[in-house]
């Protein structure tokens, strides 16, 4: 096998292209909508222009994203890219417990160079008016509500992860297309519930860079989208391991 | 049987293998055995390398063709 190092670099390049691209299609919309008056408090700019036209655009950045990276890093280090998925192969023993911290770190460090690297591609406004992309509940969303929005969605996408990629009897090849689509579909439903982290590394490198770089603090809402996914992704690969068996 | 590459020198050998790409009889002298890596599984897990080689019996033509694709 490739050493852990390599398989952790991987993992590192391939959150940090998730973030880029994902988190940087929301900071563009953005910033395009700025100036625009949303029409209620339910909409921050992202919807003013397209309606969920705008949700998904960007859950088809993010869902394009995760199925190239498949098929580029998928056989390198298995594509994570996300610490649930991690923690749900983990969990149904799939994968070493001595290989999940070094994966989540690469991931977290992957998702936080992003952040910063986006900052320095597109200047200050992507700290003050994109708020790089980080994830909030939206208006009238509670916390508990966000966890099981969060949890829901990452259930799906680690349900299609087992179906079509983890499970020998899967077709193979699909894997990257079918769980590419997943993101888009939840992104562009729970976008503007959660704002559809449906990872915690994606979340994290937004949060990092907008308190480093004076943005807003939002780390209060982090336990969103450390619960919601892990949860989620978890109990989607045991319920899978369950109704698959004969 | 003949091995193609000794015909080619003159030579009358028998061939004990045939290039996996040509279908060239090849003798013993003339035969080049390319072990080729065999990888077990993908995504969402790292794939693995299997201690056994795929053994690919080739001719010296195709077998510098293989090489320098």
């Amino acid at each position: 096998m490739i050493s852990l190092k390599k398989r952790c670099l991987a993992e590192l390049i391939g959150t940090f292209f998730l973030v880029y691209i994902g988190t940087g299609a929301a900071i563009i919309t953005l910033l395009i909508s700025k100036g625009s008056a949303p029409p209620n408090a339910f909409n921050i700019g992202i919807g003013a222009l397209g309606g969920l036209g705008d949700w998904f655009a960007i859950g088809m950045a993010f869902g394009l994203t995760v199925a190239v990276l498949i098929y580029a890093i998928g056989h390198i280090s298995g594509c994570h890219i996300n610490p649930a998925v991690t923690l749900a192969l983990w969990a149904i023993k799939k994968f070493p417990t001595g290989e999940v911290a070094p994966y989540i770190i690469a991931q977290v460090i992957g998702a936080s160079i992003a952040s910063f690297a986006l900052a320095a591609s597109v200047g200050m406004d992507a700290v003050t008016v994109g708020g790089l992309g980080a994830t909030a509940p939206f208006e009238g969303i509670g916390y508990l509500q966000a966890i099981l929005v969060e949890m829901i969605g990452t259930f799906l996408l680690m349900l299609v992860l087992m179906g079509s990629a983890v499970d020998k009897r899967a077709a193979p090849g699909f894997a990257g297309i079918s769980i590419g689509f997943t993101v888009a579909a939840v992104i562009t439903t729970i976008g503007n519930i959660t704002g559809a982290s449906i990872n915690p590394a994606r979340t994290f490198g937004p949060y990092l860079g907008d308190l480093i770089l004076g943005g807003s603090n939002l780390w209060n809402y982090f336990p969103i989208y450390l619960i919601g996914p892990v949860v989620g992704a978890v109990l989607a690969a045991l319920i899978y391991n369950y109704i698959s068996s004969e | 049987m003949k091995c193609y590459m000794c015909a080619l020198e003159g030579k009358d050998t028998d061939a004990v293998s045939i290039c996996v790409v040509c279908g060239m009889g090849l003798c013993m002298d003339h035969v080049i055995r390319e072990e080729v890596e065999i990888w077990e599984g993908g995504f969402p897990l790292p794939s693995k390398k299997l201690e056994k080689t795929l053994p690919k019996i080739l001719c010296k033509w195709c077998y510098e063709a293989y090489k320098s694709s």
